[in-house]
């Protein structure tokens, strides 16, 4: 199942020609699973637009969606690098926990104390990390249990930094990353670098060398791919990503929790799912990543605008996310039975 | 006479082997006898035959989800969504019977029957359309949550029915029935891992899917059979762990996602499938129960908690692995 391509599959001689043929051709070669996330996206604004248009299109629609987007796209993009290599990054939630404690817990910071506040949780995250790289790379634990015990470990942390829902984030971080710069939201201008990045990043070795991890570790190894030195880059970003999305979530509730960060153990794992990625490896794509947790955050407007009670919406993001993996398991079994 | 010589150096080979395949299993029971120590050493009374029983008592409800977690984790699964099983479980048990215990029957035949057909669709999902089991009860869990929250609300703390509460904690032959059930459990998990075609296959299954196949198994059907006795054990622990409590709340699911899941881990059991054993998990149930009780003694809170829970678990597992990558 693992390391699926996408290789269309031959058109037949006497097809060619035909209009029918070569639509058949086209429909065959595109990749079902790749473009869900993107149906998603249509569908829910479509729906949202003819039920709530005001969610959608209204003054400040965009910032609020992008503002409950970004900690989880933040996420996700490094957990779409732990899914690459056949990894599962659940330290996140425990990261993004320590992170709003310890700045809710410094509300005097402001200036030149400020910025080290902000490179301390940084490095402090890159430390978490790559202890979660290096423990997964060097011993053949599986990345699922070291981080549920290093998630358990940070969200430890958290507890007695911050024992209780509260304390305040300095006025300079909640000043600094909320609002507008020259009317754009700042929280568009992250997802929008967000996805540069991975533009830019997507044709690099770098992830030329995670792909080929997940889709075969051995023959990537004997290939000359840096195992150790990718999958503690991995577990860095991820955990500095982490890192980054809990100073927006302390900025953007102005305190700290030290639960803060479990809702998004699970929901970026969906996020990438719902993205299209395989948990087995080697595929998806940040972007997609982003788009799926885009379409997650879509589902308690939708539930909103459907004047259900917002209860339902946890219902359906779980319900998509099975029928997410059930399609692309079915599609990938029909691809690979159609390969022979 | 060399025949007989022979023979029993295969006996005792064979011991040895037994031994050392058991290994990680030994080693949290001798994790859980260094605990139990601190603990008489920092306060006599931790030994006493009172509190032995409260412990275990507190361990029941992970070694009861613990069975059908290792039969996941054995076949290279895992359930995710024990705690939202396990919640509404109790939630519909208390709403249901509301307060009569002569409904109780009833509702937990109903209760049961629910919590087949969860196990069946989370087995389903993974043994025949082939989802990760990962994302498979994560998805069922969230579905799972967002039903009952609409069936109760979002806001509800219920109680159980009384006949159920004093029940549970009432005494046959000198120990309360909450135990007596734990080692029901214990005995058919032992006797079902060990014993039986069942146990066989799983084991088979973990460790190469396609051979078992190909020796006969029926490796779907199978499959699904772990998911359904993790959602029963699930159910069950969840009802009994409200008849304990007093009280069923939409957050006391919550610590035992990472709690079985630790306790299986922590007994030994390679989260790649085909190895360990629920006698491992029974371990790794005290190994955290205890823990929980000895930063209780040093008067430590949650978050010290949490850091020993995922020091052990990293610890347990990381000297596992050095004795599987020696053999």
């Amino acid at each position: 199942m693992s390391g699926v391509t996408t290789a269309p599959a031959g058109l037949r001689p006497e097809d060619r020609d035909s209009p029918a043929g070569q639509l058949r051709g086209l429909v065959r070669r595109i990749d079902a699973v790749a473009v869900m996330p993107y149906l998603y996206l249509v569908g829910l604004s479509i729906a949202l637009y003819l039920t709530q248009s005001a969610l959608l299109t209204g003054p400040s629609a965009l910032e609020v969606r992008a503002t409950a987007v970004l900690p989880l796209a933040l996420i996700a993009f490094g957990q779409t690098l732990a899914i690459y290599t056949r990894g599962i990054d659940l330290a996140v939630g425990g990261i993004v926990s320590t992170t709003t404690a310890i700045v809710a817990s410094h509300s005097g910071a402001a200036g030149f104390s400020l910025a080290v506040l902000v490179a301390a949780v940084l490095a402090l995250a890159a430390f978490g990390g790559l202890v979660n790289g290096l423990v997964v790379s060097l011993t053949r634990l599986q990345p699922f249990i070291v981080t549920l015990a290093t998630w358990s470990i940070w969200g430890g942390i958290a507890f007695v930094i911050l024992p209780v829902e509260g304390g305040a984030t300095p006025s300079g971080l909640v000043n600094g990353l909320l609002g507008s710069i020259l009317g754009v939201p700042k929280s568009v201008i992250g997802v929008v670098i967000l996805l540069a990045i991975w533009f830019w990043l997507r044709n690099t070795r770098f992830i030329v060398d995670l792909k080929a991890i997940g889709s075969d570790e051995a023959r990537a190894r004997l290939n000359g791919v840096p195992l150790v030195r990718r999958k503690t880059q991995v577990y860095v970003l991820s955990a500095v990503l982490s890192a980054l999305a809990g100073i927006w979530v302390a900025a953007q509730t102005a305190s700290g929790a030290p639960t803060a960060g479990d809702q998004f153990i699970l929901n970026s794992v969906a996020a990438v799912v719902i993205g299209g990625a395989s948990i087995y490896g080697g595929t998806g794509s940040a972007a997609s990543s982003i788009i799926g947790s885009i379409v997650l955050l879509m589902i308690p407007d939708l539930v909103f605008a459907l004047k259900l009670t917002s209860f339902w919406s946890v219902f359906f993001q779980g319900f998509l996310l099975i029928v997410t993996v059930m399609i692309s398991s079915i599609v990938i079994t029909f691809r690979e039975s159609r390969a022979g | 006479m060399f025949a007989a010589q022979a023979r029993s150096r295969t006996t005792a080979l064979g011991a040895l082997n037994v031994l050392r395949r058991n290994v990680p299993i030994l080693l949290s029971y001798l994790i859980v006898v260094l605990l139990f120590v601190a603990g008489t050493a920092k306060a006599s009374g931790f030994g006493s035959g009172n509190h032995i029983r409260i412990l275990a008592l507190q361990a029941s409800f992970i070694g009861m989800i613990g069975l059908g977690q290792t039969m996941c984790v054995l076949t290279g699964g895992i359930d995710l969504s024990v705690p939202w099983t396990f919640t509404g479980a109790a939630i519909l048990t208390s709403i249901l019977a509301n307060g009569d215990s002569s409904k109780l029957p009833q509702v937990l035949l109903l209760v049961l029957g629910l919590a087949i057909a969860v196990g069946l669709v989370n087995g389903i999902g993974v043994a025949y359309v082939g989802v990760p089991p990962i994302i498979m009860t994560l998805g069922t869990n969230g579905a799972l949550q967002g039903l009952l929250l609409v069936y109760t609300k979002g806001g509800i703390s219920s109680f159980p029915p009384p006949g159920l509460n004093t029940w549970v904690l009432e005494n046959t032959v000198g120990l309360p029935n909450l135990l007596w059930i734990w080692i029901a459990v214990m005995i058919f998990g032992s006797v079902v891992l060990s014993f039986t075609t069942l146990g066989r296959r799983l084991y088979g299954i973990g460790t190469n899917r396609g051979a078992a196949y190909l020796a006969g198994v029926n490796v779907r059907r199978t499959l699904v059979l772990p998911y359904v006795f993790s959602a029963v054990g699930g159910a069950g622990a969840g009802v009994l762990f409200m008849g304990f409590n007093g009280q069923a709340f939409l957050t006391m699911g919550d610590p035992f996602l990472f709690a079985s899941a630790a306790a299986v881990a922590v007994g030994g059991a390679s989260i790649l499938g085909g190895n360990g054993h629920y006698i491992g998990t029974v371990a790794g149930a005290l190994v955290l129960t205890l823990l929980n009780a000895l930063l209780v003694l040093f008067s430590l809170g949650t978050g010290y908690l949490l850091i020993s829970y995922g020091a052990v678990l990293l610890m347990a597992v990381f000297v596992a692995n050095l004795r599987l990558s020696r053999a």
